[in-house]
């Protein structure tokens, strides 16, 4: 492979997967020798679409500004990678798509109880589209890296093998093995709240009761979080046998591991999932791969917690 | 032949699930480094429980006649061979 340039642009996320190329730290030295970077909104001022050999494209596609993007991205890269999680699965904007962009508008700019109500913007700034999608939905996607953001790590990894024209060393495992907490059998019988009482920071969130996504989220952060006394949220989306299976979901796994853990019921850890369901499902409730399985019934989940809440009881 | 089974040590966490889930006891708790391992692959029916449960993906089986159904949408199947 002769010089190899790089396009990175930016859709609807939070600029956390650019950041990630800064946390490269000296590593980005040995990219920069290898890879020619153009367009890339953090650290070049290009505003137009060079050819590239290598395309990266972060966020979700929420408006029309988005969607061209993308478009221009794929006409003028050879290869595009979908990077970082709102790109492959929607990311948290997805939640979005439980509400219409009227609803969304009206709650952020004329019935914010914060600020001062004002009209949404209808100059400069493209309108949302009514769904959020992943960027396959509009473009073709060749390669797809997960991670909010994807752990520089593999960032370095996929850069360099492409570099090298081999194939990047990748794996199908989850957070929980990279997390060091001894993961063991208890006699815990009541799930707990984050909130309430101190985890042992020695043993393993699902051993004691709270909730972690660790066990059904793909492995591409090396852990930090539980390694940092906070459980996982699931931020580079699910494991692939997840998001292959329709009969599988997060929630369902999650209590299947967790009720062999614990003398927890398996039904109770599914129902309370579904009450938080808006949290566990933020980063991949936007792909099809997740928002299509015929048991994920989000809407249903929120209305009845949200029926409970007004109603005075459990919310 | 029995089915070849992998066990990525360094991402076994020692919950035991695996040891629960096998319908042939195929594995067995090492108590000391606090990991599970193959005693009976000969006895392996490559129903993947173990695979699935694992709550990291760490084993895998090579070289099997899965006797399960499996109910994989091959549009994201797909997918998964482009996952970096």
């Amino acid at each position: 492979m002769g010089e190899v340039t790089v396009n990175t642009e930016w859709l609807s996320d939070c600029s956390g997967c650019h950041v990630a190329i800064v946390d490269l730290h000296e590593k980005i030295l040995s990219v920069l020798e290898a890879v020619r970077i153009q367009r890339c909104p953090v650290l070049t001022d290009i505003k137009d679409y060079p050819p590239a050999t290598v395309g990266l494209v972060s966020g979700a596609i929420r408006n029309e500004h988005d969607r061209q993007a993308a478009l221009e991205m794929r006409k003028a890269c050879d290869l595009v990678i979908a990077w970082g999680s709102c790109a492959v699965f929607g990311g948290p904007a997805g939640a979005g798509n439980i509400h219409t962009p009227d609803e969304i508008a009206a709650a952020v700019y004329l019935e914010n109880k914060t600020t001062v109500p004002a009209p949404p913007p209808s100059k400069m700034v493209s309108p949302l589209e009514s769904q959020v999608s992943p960027l396959d939905s509009v473009v073709e996607v060749d390669l797809y890296l997960p991670g909010c953001p994807p752990h520089p790590a593999f960032v370095f990894e996929a850069l360099i093998a492409l570099v090298e024209g081999r194939q990047p060393e990748v794996n199908g495992r989850s957070v929980c093995a990279k997390c060091k907490r001894k993961m063991e059998k208890t006699g815990v019988e009541t799930l707990r709240s984050h909130f309430e009482g101190v985890p042992d920071p020695e043993r393993c969130f699902l051993s004691q009761g709270y909730t972690c996504l660790g066990s059904v989220t793909i492995d591409r952060c090396l852990a930090p979080c539980p390694g940092n006394g906070v459980p996982c949220t699931g931020c580079a989306g699910a494991t692939m046998q997840i998001l292959t299976e329709p009969n599988r979901d997060i929630r369902t796994e999650i209590a299947d591991r967790m009720s062999r853990l614990t003398r927890i019921g398996r039904d109770e850890i599914v129902r309370s999932l579904e009450r938080s369901a808006k949290s566990h499902y933020s980063y991949t409730m936007a792909t099809q791969m997740i928002g299509n399985k015929p048991t994920f019934h989000i809407r249903k989940w929120i209305e009845e917690e949200q029926a409970d809440f007004e109603a005075g009881g459990e919310a | 032949m029995p089915v070849e089974i992998t066990v990525h040590e360094q991402s076994c966490r020692g919950c035991e699930l695996c040891v629960d889930i096998c319908p042939t006891k195929v594995f067995a708790m090492d108590q000391e480094r606090r990991l599970c391992t193959v005693e009976h692959a000969e006895d392996c029916i490559a129903c993947l429980s173990c695979a699935y449960i694992c709550p990291s993906g760490a084993i895998t089986q090579r070289d099997f006649h899965p006797v399960k159904n499996f109910y994989r949408d091959e549009e994201f199947c797909q997918k998964m061979g482009k996952f970096l």
